[in-house]
């Protein structure tokens, strides 16, 4: 780590304690109660005088559009052709080969390298024009026909890398080698949070239907690389304690870890006086922040106080710990409570065969809840100030993959173009950006490669991109990579 | 440009940010060059293609240049300097470094500069690449240890003293758990307390050197460097076999093996003459990188990424470079150009295991370690199979074949039987079992309808099934009727019986008995297909199936069966189908209507050889001697007249096979390095693209350093000259990052903090002459690493006090300068460890393949691919919970929970120091985790039967187990009155008492009160997670 950075954190954290006139026993319960309470009703984007995650000095760059980031990857890449990217020319070309001149010679993974024809597949799904801004989308995503004013379009994301391994390490870090920070990672590293009961990185990976094809997921997707882990994502659960261990041990009540802990405390205290060591000041508080997470995590999860309206728009899985819709609805509440990132991996999205009936299963997933997330966020008037993505890791083959009729087909990975959509702070809705060709093969017009949004991200959220690294192996490391990156900007508000 | 003198140049600004030395000069390594490095020389520096104004100043050369009547630094006058005029310059297009830098010079960087510039403008090469100087320790006085007289000095000159040395109650804490990962035990601390001789430390030491323990963790940090884990990395992230590597770690720090073998092993194990076993286990380490077999890929890109891990790996770890720079352009800092990168990625380029790892257990090259009874067995085992295939062969030579197909007239219909199952699966599939592995037993073991052996398969209460699909199939012939033997344990007979065959999918299903029990297929389809209530129990019964109740057409080629059943015990035997044919167009009876059929087609029943020949050439091509192996073949395998011939040989037979392929199953294998026997060529790959490759390369070492020696006659320099190369001596680099690492280790900072980066984005060393000395040793003692450990846990510095002031914190706060002893976290393995060992959990075994212990639900399985065989967590029973840590298994797509909260690496990458967080994710798991929890009810348990009839004493006993030191009245009150507390709470809640006190798998005592218990483990837990328990003191 930097050492200025260090004796800043230092500072900050010594800060912390001085302020806060931390003493256990007394504080902790105070602590319990007014956090508790505290969270609730502190208002939005207002930082605590005690952040237990503090941003770095001088972060944000500059006043940020968005305050928190939901991010909502979905994993194995879905089919542009058939969600987003309307060509409606290529229904008279079904079954023709795809042109040399469009192939173009690019490669192609093995998969298909070795198929005698690569005959194109026009979508089975009609498409039609949403909201005011006449957005393109297919019928697989009705719900989401409603949210169109609210997004903006990119129908030219592409990556380097032609296989899943590598494109979802790419997607999430910036790099196709492992052992990168994740996103989430990089922005709760800079940023800190304002959640102080509550992790500042949350991951969801939830079900999703049994017939779908489905990738693996990795845990260097949201952890923290060579940053400290203590910026990696904590997975919230659908099964089993919601957050590692939150919950106490059968027979061992809220009242039994309050005797232990103020016990802990003050022989820490007592440790504390022997060595003089301030990472035991730290150690006591981090105790306290468990203990406060022990009911800040069930009230989190407690969805009783959720209007019947509000349930009813996330659609019929959202009290099913664990499904996309239960995921999607606590994303909305960790976002209220603070949680700078919030990132949801859903999978099965992988159709190099039978797409048209798997691609159905995976929309019935998604489709609901996530225009549900969007339109909830604007009721609430955090649209506004929440960035949310929506997105694969690559995009999928006009040409099908193994036998093709006019209702089944599958599609082979394409990392040249792919359709991704961003909505809320600092975006413009209703915004369609970025050209593909007839057969969504090829990038015509405004290409966007995936640093260039990942560096819009960064963007949104307050941070240059140039500005933001960690020098590790002897290089400025950035979540960019090395090149000039290009902001977005046609979509900003 | 060597500089001899550098080890005599102390200096004082390093470990304490914001301070510079006051006087004399300054130092271009020190304070000169790390600015330049950062601020200019990413567009001035070493790498030709971004260098701007063709202006270099990364070289004296470079920097003194004329310009055209100007230089960058002209020595002794700063005013005349253009850099420095452009430093200082206030119009934006000509100041340096730009506006838009990333780095601007900070005024105190700048007033350094302009010293340096003022007395000389010297250059001397980074201090990292100049060879080794063993430098004499300053004479202080008050200690005859080099490292201290090193450290101490330094101290004086910052006006600071050494702090006292600990008490020996934290010393022998300290000094245990740094060389065994394990705290002492009470004992050992009073024989420590008792040994009033001088040398009581030193013998405290020795004793702790000579521990297997000793290896297992100082293996721990060289398995972070060599990145093993115990499955692939990438995409299925499929289990992989490499645990006897991890072993031989273990046993190469155990029994000391000298630092230059260590290397020698590791790269080149393979390549020394008539390698010994360890030293072909020990070349594992080149294997452990991440690899993948994900549909698509293309081969030669993995090839080239793999090549690539392997090269930056050794640079990183032996020489502590960041090479990854240099994979797609020179680095931009250090002189690794990047041909100097390609031509030692040219040693690895070569390696001999394949692009796809296969998904497999045993991806090639690997060893197997059968022991040399196993390896006797093998060989007899394979006498008895050739004797009976010997008579197999004189059988058939006996046969009188006629092709039915030539006979006029042509004999009439006959009936066949072809048998799928009799004592084993097809050859070369892959047996799958639901529950237990597959178990096949002998007539002396169990029933046996014919032939050698049987299934048999127990599955209490849950479906069990044993199956295969791919890579072997079967015809539908016509009017066939399949047939399965059965027999039903008459004990525990089971409730469904049902066998599967794969078309194209799971899709055929017969079962007898209770159809709902199982609930595969959709009843009233062909998808299950209802035969009745269960056969008769205790005796073998044939049950058979038409296949046109099936819908499986003549033709229909069958790929896969499955037995299953839920409950009880089932035997099989003997599946087969049966049905009327005609010889003269049936290939099992025809040898005329075989070749037609089969020329051409690759055939997996054939074995390697026969396989292509048959695909490959025409059978009317094929020599006499060709004919004779294929019809011999189709003669003894495939024949439907020589069935009864010769079905009681190969039943003879079935029980030797059996066993042999038992053994080869049992034998543990380890991924070892090997080359091709043809070298690859390498080029330098531009912009690191593993499509696009540029100049030539050999096999070479950079150029910056010095050479590799003579190239060898006869043959290219290869991995062994590489690894001499780096343990000659002469090398500047390996000694000094190895000993640094373990400084690093001990003193929680290594003398160099980035002890990965040597180079000049590294931070400069803070005892620079102490880190030489040191090297210089190590190297000097043959490269002892136990020499090396004991040097330094027995410096004064070590065992000072660790405890601080307010003012030292504020002077020193990263302890940089040791004026007071090591303080931190222990690592992930060390807390689990220290709890299973202070409540007598840990079982101590030592090595073998990775266990699975607690872990909670839902890591495994919401990441793992649908078919990886690392996706279902199946969490072991018994021993296997309470090994140490070392031995758990590592999926490095889902590290367990206990590794990765506490800062362990997930392997993808070498890992030179961990991080040392502070999380209250860390408290949860502590506090909560059911080891943690069990263990502090193990713990409270030996509290009241081993630490005496009082809660005083008992709080006292473990206060002491887990600290070592007894607790201060105080403490004692505090936890006394917590221990009242839960008690009183525990009394009036009985049933929560027994909940918590039966947490875990171990069972309590059942003499011991549970209300007490459950208080004591309260107290247990409080104990263990003090910060006094969780840190080295």
């Amino acid at each position: 780590m930097d050492p200025a950075i260090e004796y800043h954190e230092q500072l900050t954290r010594r800060r912390f304690f001085e302020g806060a006139g931390l003493k256990v026993g007394g504080i902790a319960l105070a602590g319990l109660l007014g956090e508790k309470t505290g969270a609730a009703t502190r208002p939005l984007g207002t930082v605590s005088t005690s952040q237990v995650h503090p941003p770095l000095p001088g972060f944000p760059h500059f006043a940020p559009k968005a305050k928190r980031l939901i991010y909502l990857h979905m994993n194995g890449a879905p089919s542009q052709l058939d969600l987003f990217d309307h060509k409606p020319g290529l229904q008279k070309l079904f079954d023709t080969e795809l042109p040399d001149s469009i192939r173009n010679n690019q490669r192609i993974t093995t998969m298909t390298s070795g198929q005698s024809r690569l005959p194109v597949a026009p979508s089975m799904f009609p498409f039609q024009q949403c909201g005011k801004s006449g957005m393109w989308m297919s019928d697989l995503v009705p719900h989401m026909h409603e949210i169109a004013d609210d997004i903006a379009m990119i129908k030219t994301v592409h990556t380097d890398a032609i296989n899943h391994d590598p494109a979802c390490t790419f997607v999430m870090t910036g790099s196709e080698v492992p052992g990168k920070p994740s996103l989430g990672s990089w922005l709760s590293y800079g940023l800190g949070s304002a959640s102080n009961d509550l992790p500042a990185f949350v991951v969801f990976t939830p079900t999703f239907p049994k017939e779908s094809q489905a990738q693996a997921l990795f845990t260097r997707m949201w952890s923290s690389g060579f940053l400290p882990t203590k910026y990696d994502g904590v997975a919230l659960r659908g099964s089993g304690d919601p957050v590692l261990y939150v919950k106490n041990p059968p027979g061992v009540n809220p009242g039994d870890r309050r005797t232990m802990l103020d016990a802990l405390g003050r022989l820490n205290e007592k440790n504390f006086d022997r060595f003089g060591d301030p990472e035991t000041q730290t150690r006591i508080a981090q105790y306290e922040m468990a203990f406060r997470m022990q009911s800040s995590v069930p009230e989190l999860t407690d969805l009783g106080g959720e209007s019947k309206a509000t349930l009813d728009m996330y659609g019929p899985d959202v009290n099913k710990p664990g499904s996309y819709a239960h995921s999607a609805i606590l994303a909305r509440r960790l976002a209220e409570r603070g949680t700078r990132v919030i990132q949801i991996l859903h999978r099965g999205w992988d159709q190099h065969n039978r797409l048209p009936k798997l691609i159905q299963g995976q929309c019935r997933d998604v489709d609901q809840a996530t225009a549900a997330l969007i339109k909830d966020l604007k009721l609430r008037g955090m649209l506004e100030d929440t960035l949310v993505v929506f997105g694969g890791e690559f995009g999928r083959t006009v040409y099908s993959q193994g036998a093709l009729t006019k209702d089944n087909y599958g599609r082979d990975h394409h990392p040249r173009n792919f359709c991704m959509w961003m909505a809320g702070g600092g975006i413009q809705g209703g915004k369609t950006y970025g050209e593909t060709d007839d057969f969504s093969y090829n990038v015509v017009e405004n290409p966007v490669h995936l640093n260039d949004l990942n560096a819009t991200i960064l963007h949104c959220m307050g941070i240059e991109y140039n500005h933001f690294s960690y020098p590790f192996q002897g290089l400025e490391q950035r979540l960019t990579g090395v090149e000039k990156r290009k902001i977005l900007t046609d979509l900003l508000t | 440009m060597r500089t001899p003198g550098l080890a005599l140049v102390l200096f004082s600004c390093f470990g304490l940010v914001g301070r510079a030395e006051e006087s004399s000069t300054v130092s271009f390594h020190h304070e000169v060059r790390p600015v330049l490095s950062d601020a200019c020389f990413a567009c001035h520096g070493f790498d030709e293609k971004t260098r701007e104004a063709d202006l270099r100043l990364d070289t004296a050369e470079g920097a003194y240049a004329d310009l055209g009547g100007y230089a960058a630094f002209v020595p002794g006058n700063p005013e005349k300097s253009e850099a420095w005029l452009r430093i200082l310059s206030d119009d934006k297009d000509d100041v340096m470094p730009p506006p838009e830098h990333h780095r601007q010079l900070t005024d105190r960087e700048k007033e350094t500069l302009k010293k340096w510039i003022e007395q000389g403008a010297e250059y001397a090469e980074h201090w990292s690449f100049t060879s080794v100087e063993k430098p004499t320790p300053p004479a202080e006085v008050g200690t005859a240890n080099p490292i201290d007289q090193f450290i101490r000095k330094r101290l004086a000159n910052e006006g600071l003293e050494p702090a006292p040395e600990a008490d020996k109650e934290t010393l022998i804490r300290r000094v245990t758990l740094d060389l065994t990962g394990l705290p002492p035990t009470p004992k050992e601390v009073d024989a420590f307390l008792a040994d009033k001789s001088s040398d009581a430390y030193e013998t405290l030491v020795d004793g702790l050197l000579d521990r297997v323990t000793y290896g297992e963790h100082m293996a721990r940090y060289w398995l972070d460097l060599a990145r093993y884990a115990d499955t692939h990395g990438l995409h299925l992230d499929n289990e992989r076999s490499m645990w006897p590597y991890r072993d031989w770690v273990v046993r190469a720090f155990h029994e000391n093996v000298p630092f230059d073998d260590f290397t020698r092993w590791q790269l080149a194990g393979d390549l020394l003459p008539e390698p010994t076993r360890d030293q072909q286990i020990a070349s594992g380490f080149n294997r452990c990188n991440v690899t993948t077999s994900e549909g698509g890929s293309i081969n030669e890109e993995w090839i080239y990424r793999y090549a690539v891990d392997r090269t930056t790996t050794t640079i990183e770890v032996w020489m502590g470079l960041t090479a990854g720079c240099a994979v797609c352009h020179d680095h931009k800092f250090d002189p690794l150009s990047m041909k100097d990168y390609y031509s030692m990625y040219a040693f690895f380029h070569s390696a001999a295991d394949p692009a796809m790892d296969g998904n497999k257990i045993d991806t090639p090259p690997i060893l197997k370690l059968t022991s040399p009874e196993e390896k006797e067995k093998l060989k007899q085992l394979d006498a008895k199979i050739a004797e009976v295939d010997g008579r197999i062969a004189a059988k058939v030579a006996t046969l009188d074949y006629q092709d039915p197909a030539e006979q006029t007239p042509p004999p009439g219909v006959r009936k066949t039987e072809t048998v799928w199952f009799e004592d084993a699966f097809p050859q070369n599939v892959k047996v799958e079992s639901t529950g237990a592995a597959l178990t096949l037993v002998t007539k002396e073991q169990g029933p046996v309808f014919s032939g050698g052996a049987a299934i048999k398969r127990t599955s209490k209460g849950t479906v069990g099934q044993d199956f295969f699909a791919g890579g072997a199939s079967f015809d539908i012939p016509k009017g066939g009727t399949i047939f399965v033997h059965a027999y039903l344990d008459p004990e525990e007979p089971p409730e469904a019986i049902m066998i599967q065959f794969h078309v194209g999918g799971w899709n055929r299903r017969a079962i007898w008995g209770d159809q709902e029990k199982i609930g595969f297929g959709k009843p009233g389809t062909v998808e299950k297909v209802h035969m009745g209530a269960l056969p008769k129990t205790g005796e073998w019964v044939c049950l058979e199936v038409p296949a046109a109740k099936l819908n499986l057409k003549p033709g229909t080629k069958v790929g896969g069966y499955a037995f299953t059943q839920f409950g009880g015990t089932t035997y099989w035997d003997r599946l087969g189908i049966r049905a009327e044919t005609n010889p003269v167009t049936d290939p099992n009876w025809s040898w005329k209507v075989w070749t037609e059929q089969n020329q051409g087609k690759r055939n997996n029943d054939l074995p390697e050889g026969l396989r292509q020949l048959v695909r490959g050439k025409r059978a009317d091509q094929w020599s006499e001697a060709e004919t004779k192996r294929v019809k011999d073949f189709w003669l003894k395998t495939f024949y439907a007249g020589a069935r009864d011939l010769l079905t009681p040989l190969e039943a003879e037979k079935a029980p030797f096979v059996a066993e042999k392929n038992q053994i080869e199953k049992d034998a543990p294998i380890t991924f070892v390095m090997a080359d091709l026997p043809e070298a690859r060529e390498s080029f330098v790959m531009e912009r690191g693209q593993y499509d696009n490759p540029g100049e030539k390369v050999a096999r070479n070492v950079p150029e910056f350093l010095p050479p590799l020696g003579p190239k060898p006659e006869g043959r290219d320099y290869n991995r062994l000259d590489l690894a001499n190369w780096l343990v000659g001596g002469e090398n500047p680099l390996t000694a000094r990052v190895t000993v640094n690492r373990f400084w690093q280790q001990f003193m929680g900072t290594g003398i160099v903090k980035t002890s990965e980066d040597f180079g000049s984005q590294g931070e400069p060393p803070s005892h620079p002459a102490l880190l030489d000395w040191l090297a210089a040793q190590f190297v000097e003692d043959g490269w002892d690493m136990k020499k090396l450990v004991k040097r330094i846990v027995t410096s004064q510095a070590y065992r000072q006090s660790s405890a601080t002031s307010p003012e030292l914190l504020a002077k020193d706060p990263e302890n940089r300068l040791l004026a007071r002893g090591p303080r931190f976290r222990l690592d992930a393995e060390v807390l689990r460890d220290q709890a299973l060992y202070v409540s007598g959990l840990l079982v101590p075994t030592i090595g073998g393949k990775g266990v699975k212990p607690y872990q909670p639900e839902n890591i495994w399985e919401p990441v793992g691919f649908g078919s990886s065989n690392t996706r279902y967590y199946k969490q072991d029973t018994g021993d296997a919970l309470y090994r140490r840590s070392l031995y758990t298994f590592m999926k490095r797509t889902a590290p367990p929970p206990f590794m990765s909260s506490f800062d362990a690496p997930n392997r993808e990458q070498p890992c030179h120091r961990r991080g040392r967080s502070n999380t209250p994710m860390q408290a949860l798991q502590l506090m909560n985790d059911v080891q943690h929890v069990e263990a502090a009810r193990n713990l409270a348990e030996r509290m009241m039967k081993e630490g005496g009839e009082t809660e005083v004493d008992r709080i006292r006993w473990a206060w002491r187990v887990v600290t070592a030191r007894l607790p201060e009245a105080d403490e004692e009150e505090i936890v006394r009155n917590a221990l009242d507390q839960h008690r009183n709470r525990y009394a009036s809640d009985e049933a929560a008492a027994t909940e918590l006190t039966s947490y875990g798998e171990s069972e309590p005592d059942a003499e011991i009160n549970r209300v007490e218990l459950a208080a004591y483990t309260l107290v247990a837990n409080l104990i263990l997670n003090l910060d006094e328990t969780v840190s080295k003191n």
